[in-house]
């Protein structure tokens, strides 16, 4: 039987993955005794309560034909989490205002309507404001600027 | 007799024009704060709480509550209107709240969470004044195993939230549980799943998967949807509730409160498992279930209800019994503190009028967020004429600075782009988050009372089910599978049916 790459079978691959990962970093976590259980017990417990779910929806999508996964929004994808990851790398070291602007102008990256003007219009109107709420008005310990 | 006397007390402290003032900033700056997606009432009592130090005891404690009623009320806010719960108990309100708002009833929906949060909050001021030591003496008989059937109950009831596959919906919960033992676990100091990162060590922040799944994930979804279906609704007729629509509250909205006020009384339990619980109560008892999901009022009254009088009975532990039931009760036990005052059965006597005037200010506190709030409903319904385009840009960076804020680290940052990823995934799967995030608040307290439970019982798994309470609650939990299990199963049929005749 040809197997069917519905959402139930990746799913159930990613359960029996995720429980076995999690069983073999976690082995060697002692397991306690019945009275006192170890630090080992309640995940191993869990980990393994994942992969037979995870094997029950595999099996599952063998025999009943499940829902076929529709297709990844790459562009967004991409772009969104490039920005966010730019802002968690950049911003300790280049201050919140350049990481800000980025996140911004990779947010709109991310979809086709990518208007110049508007974008740095919005970059800086967004940081000024975010910037001066969190920072100014919570006083939270931010940096704006890179300091070298 | 007794009751209307402390009651007496109480009001007399909280109208004291100096602690009304208090409670009102509490409730605008929680409010305004946390209307902010993200920012839950634990990061905005947090930031606040500096605030309260220089105060007198009473007006510090009183304002504390004032800013947490705020904070839960801006939670709905941004759940209802860009799909952003700002705290776990607010994930329930996503799910019809923000389908009311797309469907151009914002208004309705924000006056629904407004109107059944001071109806459930008048209602548990009066269970507290009458029923709290005779409740605090119930909650005494809770032993640990009581404890974890409860939460085994109430997660698997929380499955009933999901659409979809009732085993995909299981996998999610067991996945949080997973994520939630991340951290050094407390009882041996062993470092479990860090994977040698220091900043693992105390666990991932629930404002951090939150974000990341439905700040981040669930904008791709949406650019990922094109440009029609995802622009928010222009128009918010309706901003006022018809008296039809208040017949449609008060029922829901009473169920709710009850539910939650008996929930909120149990550690552990909490607005969360409220909030979750009335949603799952309404959808079983709704004479049609399909239209949950899909804007249902009853899908926002009740759990708002809930949540509401659930926030409130959790002080019933934390004043008797000294036992804080959710983070947020934590951060009043070390505000309580920092002012020389121990949370505990001796509070009530030897501190009356702090404990009633609290009594007294919670009520206070509901009716200013409905004053506040009802004439700024438009106010914050407007929010939703911004066009996507510039939306979507503030609330990634908002969420960016929100997450980097908790505590300073900009490796939440990267993990919470890692959960967005992992959000945007789950909904390509057709996976719900919600049960996962339920886990991972969940998943912790389960080990700790499976632990104590089977320390108790010198390892014999049977005190689970010989605890009269804890057999209740495994029985309901049967019960409840049961019933997902069968439809299910007849769906499953179904479908194969149609196949065939296709």
């Amino acid at each position: 039987m040809r197997i069917r790459l519905s959402t139930d079978f990746v799913t159930g691959l990613i359960f029996v993955s995720l429980g076995l990962f999690a069983i073999a970093y976690g082995w060697n976590y002692p397991l306690g005794t019945p009275s006192r259980i170890g630090p080992g017990y309640y995940p191993l417990l869990v980990s393994s309560g994942l992969v037979l779910l995870g094997a029950i929806l595999i099996g599952r999508s063998l025999f009943v034909p499940g829902n076929p996964i529709e297709g990844m929004a790459l562009r967004p994808l991409l772009f969104v989490l490039a920005g966010t990851f730019l802002f968690g790398l950049l911003v300790e070291k280049a201050g919140f205002v350049i990481s800000g602007v980025l996140v911004v102008v990779f947010a709109r990256l991310a979809d086709h309507d990518f208007r110049p003007v508007e974008v740095g219009l919005l970059a800086a109107v967004l940081v000024t404001f975010i910037g001066a709420l969190f920072w100014l008005g919570l006083s939270l310990p931010l940096r704006p600027f890179p300091q070298w | 007799m007794d009751v209307l006397s402390n009651l007496g007390l109480g009001f007399t402290v909280a109208l004291e024009p100096i602690n009304l003032m208090y409670a009102f900033l509490g409730v605008l700056l929680g409010t305004a704060i946390g209307v902010l997606p993200g920012l839950g009432p634990v990061a905005t009592i947090s930031i606040l709480l500096p605030v309260t130090f220089t105060l007198q005891p009473q007006s510090a404690i009183i304002m504390l509550a004032g800013i947490y009623y705020g904070a839960a009320y801006g939670g709905s806010t941004t759940a209802i209107l860009v799909n952003l719960p700002g705290e776990s108990s607010s994930v329930v309100t996503t799910l019809d709240g923000y389908q009311m708002a797309r469907q151009g009833k914002a208004g309705l929906a924000l006056a629904t969470a407004a109107l059944s949060s001071f109806m459930a909050g008048t209602i548990a001021t009066f269970i507290i004044a009458f029923a709290a030591p005779a409740l605090a003496e119930f909650a005494l008989d809770f032993g640990p195993a009581d404890y974890f059937s409860l939460m085994v109950f109430g997660l698997v009831a929380a499955v009933i939230l999901a659409h979809g596959s009732v085993v995909k919906a299981i996998g999610m919960i067991l996945v949080g549980i997973l994520l939630g033992t991340m951290g050094i676990d407390v009882n041996s100091s062993l470092p479990r799943f860090t994977f040698g990162v220091p900043q693992f060590g105390d666990g991932i922040d629930f404002a951090v998967i939150a974000m990341g799944i439905f700040g981040i994930g669930e904008t791709i979804s949406n650019l990922g949807r094109g440009a029609e279906a995802r622009e928010y609704v222009k128009d918010y007729k309706g901003l006022w509730p018809s008296p039809h629509d208040l017949k449609d509250i008060v029922k829901p909205a009473l169920r709710g409160t009850f539910l939650g006020a008996a929930l909120g009384i149990l550690p552990g339990g909490g607005p969360v498992l409220a909030s979750f619980s009335a949603y799952a109560l309404e959808k079983r008892i709704a004479a049609d279930p399909d239209r949950f999901g899909r804007g249902a009022i009853e899908g926002v009254a009740s759990p708002e209800a809930a949540n509401n009088s659930a926030s409130q009975t959790a002080f019933i532990p934390l004043l008797t019994l000294g036992l804080p039931a959710s983070p947020v009760m934590a951060l009043m036990v070390g505000a309580l503190m920092m002012h020389g005052l121990y949370a505990g059965p001796q509070l009530i006597a030897e501190k009356p009028e702090l404990f009633w005037g609290l009594v007294a200010s919670m009520w206070i506190g509901n009716l200013l967020l409905v004053v506040l709030n009802l004439p700024l409903v438009g106010f914050w319904a407007k929010l939703l004429t911004v066009p996507y385009r510039l939306l979507y840009p503030s609330i990634l960076l908002i969420c960016c600075i929100g997450v980097y804020s908790i505590r300073n680290d900009a490796l939440d940052v990267i993990v919470a782009s890692v959960f967005g990823l992992v959000g945007y995934v789950l909904t390509r799967l057709e996976c719900e988050p919600a049960p996962l995030l339920l886990g991972f608040i969940l998943g912790p307290l389960i080990e700790e009372n499976l632990r104590r439970a089977l320390l108790i019982s010198h390892g014999s798994p049977s005190v689970f089910v010989t605890r009269p309470i804890s057999a209740v609650f495994l029985a309901l939990t049967a019960v409840v599978i049961l019933i997902l299990l069968l439809p299910a199963i007849r769906a499953g049929r179904e479908k194969v049916f149609v196949e065939d005749a296709s």
